[in-house]
């Protein structure tokens, strides 16, 4: 077991994407809407392919569009099939995601003769790969690891987003209707929270994958909440949580000689049942958003 | 029975409500004055919510049209506060009783601006005008229904608003708070503020409003209690169950009647 830059660097990162998803996903949870997240990281498939397919490469800004277009279209034919046609939430949230998610199964077969897109990858991650995936510019200046910036300024985004939108995501979050009463733009907030959401999904998926992206959004904020009810310390102890998580999963799967990213999600499984054991009985609704993954 | 206020403060026109197709409310019209304390009365069912959300804009009306102020809602939002029906949100929220009352504030604080001590100082003295002094910093998923509902009308009042709606303010509020509470709203109303109540308990409705709304379905009748609760206008808005409607025409015989006194 060691302690170097590489590891530092995988830690480092691994830390910042649990923390934007945790910080986004203690609000989704509030809402009752961890599924939703879960939906929206699937429903991105098709806009990273096409995305990747338009810009010929992973690593285009292209992808990041095309993927945050479909997470907001995703959250909108939820919101249509739920109060329109009157579908339940939970069946809506499960036929938007697998269609989407299976319209991106076949563009990537159908386009993967055409260009270079690892579907691994995709759906998987690589955060072991990190330290030798590298920022070069046009003039062959090395800059550093690139996902690791993708990270950060991931985070920045979602934490300045948080920061400066507390208290109107506090309270639609709490009581939408009276947000809506008293001028604060409910819709808009949503919406806004959704595109972030998707943009994180985006942002990490090179990292930990499209689908290991969920549990960092849901499992973190529904340990703390075992732990917490007041606001600030859910928040606080979801982001200790987030970095707890990489640097458990990092060695861990050091030891193991297994995937990064994997192992996250398990340490955050664990972490998460012990808390049930220790906590459980007294408070369900976190218990229940946490069943689905 | 429909009496219009003169220069009123809100203003519905011929509205049509309905969900999926199917109408809930039909062709409501009638304005409200200011100033007055104002019950809305019905049996379950009656569309009474849904007056109050279409009022507030949180359901689309499919004819006719709301005004406030004599402007459009858009135009007054800030001026308009809500108490929800309790079991609209979920109280396992991580929030302390403060927390929620201080949001009454936000509407009048603007994006980006963060509640401070003077917001901190208008919350305090809101939970004071309820009672709920002894709750401030307990969380709320720690309280009674009946706290809850207070923690409610702590918060429209901290939003400071010149029309207030209020849904079922009073469930599960015992007695002696309702009544200090119906003191507070009645001291409200007279510095011109007007409150409009929906209220299942048509004994204390007698004694504290000003002014009546019967709706079921359709509107049965506004205007000043003394003109509109009489006995034929109750039997059309509860459809005439009648040992409930002999009682409350012997009330409307004694209108002096005071629940607290006997
Ligand atoms: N979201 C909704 N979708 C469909 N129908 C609804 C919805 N909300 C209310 N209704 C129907 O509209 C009618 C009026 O409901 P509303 O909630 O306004 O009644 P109310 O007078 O407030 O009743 P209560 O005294 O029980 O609170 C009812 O028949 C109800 O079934
Ligand atoms: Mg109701």
């Amino acid at each position: 077991m060691s302690f170097d830059q590489n590891a530092f660097l995988i830690i480092l990162t691994g830390s910042l994407i649990a923390i934007s998803c945790g910080l986004l996903g203690v609000f989704m949870m509030l809402r009752k809407m961890s599924m939703t997240g879960d939906a929206i990281s699937h429903a991105v498939l098709p806009g990273i392919v096409i995305g990747f397919f338009v810009a010929g490469s992973q690593r285009g800004i292209e992808v990041i569009i095309g993927a945050g277009l479909l997470g907001i279209l995703a959250t909108l034919i939820i919101d249509w099939l739920r109060q329109k046609a009157r579908v339940q939430l939970d069946a809506s949230i499960g036929i938007t995601f697998t269609l989407l998610f299976a319209i991106g199964i076949i563009l990537i077969n159908m386009l993967a003769n055409n260009v270079d897109l690892d579907q691994e990858c995709v759906l998987y991650g690589e955060i072991a790969y990190i330290p030798i995936d590298l920022w070069i510019t046009g003039s062959g200046a090395v800059l550093g690891p690139r996902i690791t910036y993708l990270a950060l300024l991931n985070f920045t985004l979602v934490a300045g987003f948080i920061y400066f939108f507390f208290k109107e995501l506090t309270l639609t979050s709490f009581d939408e209707s009276f947000g809506s009463v008293i001028g604060i733009p409910s819709k808009g907030i949503n919406l806004a929270l959704m595109s972030m959401v998707s943009y994180t999904t985006v942002s990490s998926f090179e990292a930990v994958g499209a689908i290991l992206v969920v549990a960092l959004l849901v499992v973190p904020p529904a340990t703390a909440f075992l732990w917490t009810k007041n606001m600030m310390p859910l928040i606080k102890l979801t982001t200790v949580l987030g970095i707890a998580i990489s640097i458990l999963g990092y060695y861990l799967a050091y030891l193991f000689d297994s995937s990064i990213a994997g192992m996250m999600v398990s340490v955050a499984g664990v972490l998460f049942l012990l808390s049930a054991l220790i906590k459980g009985r007294s408070r369900k609704s976190a218990g229940t958003s946490i069943a689905n993954i | 029975m429909i009496i219009q206020a003169e220069s009123p403060v809100l203003e519905i026109h011929d509205m049509t409500v309905s969900y999926d197709q199917s109408p809930v409310l039909w062709n409501v019209d009638f304005t409200l004055p200011s100033g007055q304390l104002i019950g809305v009365l019905g049996p379950n069912g009656a569309g009474k919510s849904t007056l109050i959300k279409a009022i507030m804009g949180l359901v689309e009306p499919s004819g006719g049209y709301v005004k406030v102020f004599d402007r459009s809602l858009a135009e007054v939002r800030s001026r308009i506060s809500y108490v929800p029906q309790r079991e609209s949100v979920d109280w396992n929220f991580p929030a302390s009783v403060l927390d929620v009352v201080i949001m009454g504030t936000y509407g009048k604080l603007g994006l980006f601006k963060r509640p401070g001590k003077r917001e901190k100082e208008v919350a305090l003295a809101s939970l004071d005008q309820v009672g709920m002094s002894a709750f401030v910093n307990r969380q709320i998923s720690e309280l009674s229904g009946g706290q809850q509902q207070r923690v409610f009308l702590a918060r429209a009042l901290a939003q400071d608003a010149d029309l207030y709606l209020m849904d079922e303010p009073f469930a599960g509020v015992d007695m002696a708070t309702e009544a200090t509470i119906f003191e507070l709203l009645k001291r409200m109303t007279k510095e011109g503020k007007t409150v409009v109540v929906v209220h299942h308990d048509i004994y204390s409705a007698m004694t504290y409003f000003d002014w009546m709304i019967m709706l079921n379905l359709h509107l049965v009748a506004s205007g000043p209690k003394n003109q509109v609760v009489t006995e034929e206008l109750l039997r059309k808005t509860y459809g005439g169950k009648l040992n409930l409607l002999s009682k409350v025409s012997e009330i409307v015989r004694k209108q002096d009647f005071n629940p607290l006194e006997s």
